[in-house]
């Protein structure tokens, strides 16, 4: 993990603004925004509030309009795209709706790909597949393909693949929105562990009742600008 | 945040090797065009060569040789007074076996080329009168396993002439019949011989069934008082690509009289022009029909790797967001590719060669062209039977070639998956 100043992101008036044929769709607005490490973090907001867009401007998915973004120490407009690329694989593990796995791997091929990348030796890798399968009722499913795993069972891979690495947080974009409520509750409660055992950053983007009651802090979005910010005990 | 250049080309070999073997229905259609195409162009091109070889060599028996000697005039004025100084055919002898394709030479034939009159108690027709060499010429020619009544010329005729079919017509000659070939001697007199049929032949070519004469040298030389003189000399090969060296050395050999003036020495495509237009023009023929059937195979390849790199744009965005850069992506794509490409290019080629080795024995198209039996090419007649012919420069060419379509084939998908819109591809329609 980076040693970096005590947050894993920061935002200085992030804006995105999409051109839009003649208009103009101002995505995100002014945000501003610090997460520290080890914090589990729900943004919400209605549909096309920007949730999406922040998380994959955060992400280094794609670049703000105005302002500045940093994640672990880095600031990411000063990155070229290269750099960017390797921030991504060092320090954001990402998670999203669904289809997260690649197809022609196995489920332990899929969630030691970053590692992969990484360089990170064979038996390091397997040796954190291995605690990390066990820890989420993975065992066993190894090497299975995608397809013929549940879509529960597909998010919790994409999970422990955006965690294995060890990145600096983990950007989650509606994770649990194509599970059903029970498989969404173990999900949940995965997550959880990981952050409180292993401190793991989880940023999540939902709609899902359940993922803010269960995140200690709520940031809400209305229209591209942040409505308000709770942190909970 | 550690600075790895890393490539991650392991990882990128290894997703495309999974993506071929995911959707091996594509990848074994794919493949199939790719080979089959192959090993078409490698057959055809080794066929192509094979059949013009076969003109080059039945032209150049009837015609000039490989390698043909004469006084540079000649080929203009058609006269014999342009004949060769004695001794120029043992010169051409001595030099031929000190050659470095002394081995690849075959035959050293001469002639001596008279245009001329031949009359009949019914008529006169202008003729081409051959002094030849009745042994040479009967290993050599075609002509004389054209014969359709009597026999070719032997050693021992005199007065004997083997006479084309078309002129035995017009001047309403048969096997036996006496006719007077009449032309300009060396003192520059019209002088007449009187020689009897002994054979008649039939080749198919209205130029030569019409006007062509074949009389014994020795008579030629005493009727026109040219003694052993010739006007023509004629060096064969067995392979045409000896030609070029076997030139220079016949060149450099015979330098003093070319350099007099008193002889020429010239390939085969100077002294057969039609011959060498009618190679070019069929290659290039076939160079266009092939090139059309790989831009086929091309935009084929093009097309399936494009629908594929369509539905896959989810994955490239995963890619992307896992840490790979959209020119590592577009590798992926380009990776796959190549492998399926290159690796069939040179499947589609050794299938081809191994057409061409099992049909060594030569391919007999007079079966296949249904009953023609003449066949001609500017007027020379050509053996039926087609050796197929590969050299490894052709093979580099066409290994070249297929993995030049295979590159530009993979580069354009590749070129589309590098440059997705990633934010767009994770998108979730609701
Ligand atoms: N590539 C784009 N081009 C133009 N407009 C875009 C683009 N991406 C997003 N938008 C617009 O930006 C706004 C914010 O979209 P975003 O996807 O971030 O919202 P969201 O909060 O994630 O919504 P949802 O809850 O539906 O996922 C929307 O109005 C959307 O239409
Ligand atoms: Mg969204």
């Amino acid at each position: 993990m980076s040693e970096s100043n005590g947050y894993a992101v920061r935002t200085a008036g992030v804006w995105k603004i999409f051109q839009q044929e003649a208009e103009e769709v101002q995505a995100v607005r002014d945000v501003s925004l610090t997460i520290g490490r080890g914090e589990f973090t729900a943004l919400a907001g209605p549909s096309g509030s920007g949730k999406t867009t922040l998380l994959n401007l955060i992400g280094g998915l794609t670049r703000p309009t105005r302002g500045e973004i940093w994640v672990a120490g880095s600031e990411l407009g000063a990155l070229s795209n290269r750099e960017l690329a390797q921030l991504r694989l060092e320090q954001v593990g990402f998670v999203f709706q669904a289809y997260n796995l690649l197809p022609v791997l196995t489920a332990l091929e899929n969630a030691e790909f970053p590692m992969l990348l990484q360089g990170v030796p064979a038996a390091e890798r397997s040796e954190r597949i291995r605690e990390l399968f066990d820890r989420t009722g993975m065992t066993g499913l190894e090497d299975r393909r995608p397809g013929k795993l549940s879509g529960g069972q597909q998010q919790r891979v994409a999970v422990v693949r955006a965690v294995a690495s060890q990145p600096a947080l983990v950007l989650a974009d509606e994770p649990t929105a194509n599970l059903d409520s029970h498989a969404s509750e173990a999900l949940l409660d995965m997550m959880a562990e990981l952050n409180r055992e292993l401190g793991v950053t989880f940023v999540f983007a939902t709609h899902d009742g359940h993922v803010m009651e269960r995140s200690r802090r709520l940031v809400r979005m209305v229209d591209g600008a942040i409505d308000s910010d709770e942190t909970r005990s | 945040m550690k600075a790895r250049p890393s490539m991650h080309l392991g990882v990128i070999l290894m997703l495309a090797l999974r993506n071929l073997r995911r959707n091996l229905r594509r990848t074994i259609l794919t493949a199939t065009a790719f080979i089959i195409g192959g090993a078409l162009l490698t057959f055809a091109q080794a066929f192509g060569d094979g059949t013009h070889e076969q003109w080059i060599d039945s032209g150049v028996r009837t015609g000039s040789g490989h390698v043909a000697v004469e006084v540079p005039g000649f080929r203009v004025s058609r006269k014999i007074e342009d004949r060769l100084p004695g001794g120029t055919l043992r010169l051409v002898r001595t030099a031929v076996d000190s050659s470095a394709a002394a081995d690849r030479v075959t035959d050293v034939f001469y002639r001596l080329t008279i245009n001329g009159l031949a009359t009949s108690a019914s008529g006169a027709r202008p003729a081409q009168v051959l002094g030849v060499d009745p042994t040479i010429e009967a290993s050599l020619s075609p002509l004389d396993e054209q014969v359709v009544e009597g026999r070719y010329l032997k050693k021992d005729d005199r007065l004997a002439a083997y006479v084309g079919a078309g002129l035995v017509d017009a001047l309403d000659l048969r096997l036996g019949s006496r006719l007077v070939v009449m032309a300009q001697d060396a003192h520059k007199e019209v002088a007449g011989q009187l020689v009897r049929v002994v054979g008649i032949f039939r080749s198919g070519i209205p130029g030569l069934d019409d006007s062509v004469i074949h009389v014994p040298i020795a008579t030629a030389g005493e009727w026109l008082g040219t003694g052993s003189d010739v006007t023509n000399i004629g060096v064969m090969v067995d392979d045409s690509r000896a030609v070029p060296g076997l030139l220079r050395h016949l060149r450099r050999e015979l330098g003093e009289p070319i350099g007099k003036g008193e002889a020429a020495v010239m390939g085969w495509r100077e002294a057969m022009p039609s011959l060498h237009a009618a190679v070019l023009v069929d290659e290039w023929g076939a160079y266009l029909m092939l090139g059309i059937l790989f831009v086929i195979v091309g935009f084929s390849i093009i097309n399936t790797v494009l629908m594929s790199v369509l539905h896959r744009h989810r994955e490239f965005g995963v890619l992307q967001a896992l840490g790979l850069t959209p020119r590592q992506t577009g590798s992926v794509v380009l990776v796959e590719g190549l492998l399926q490409t290159v690796v069939c290019a040179i499947l589609g080629v050794g299938v081809g060669l191994g057409l061409v080795a099992a049909l060594s024995g030569g391919i007999d198209i007079s079966e296949i062209a249904g009953g023609m039996e003449d066949m001609q090419v500017t007027g020379v007649a050509i053996d039926p039977v087609i050796v197929p012919m590969v050299t490894p420069v052709r093979v580099l060419y066409i290994l070249g070639f297929m993995m030049l379509v295979g590159v530009v084939s993979s580069v354009y998908p590749a070129m589309r998956a590098a440059t997705i819109d990633v934010t767009e591809s994770m998108k979730f329609e609701r």
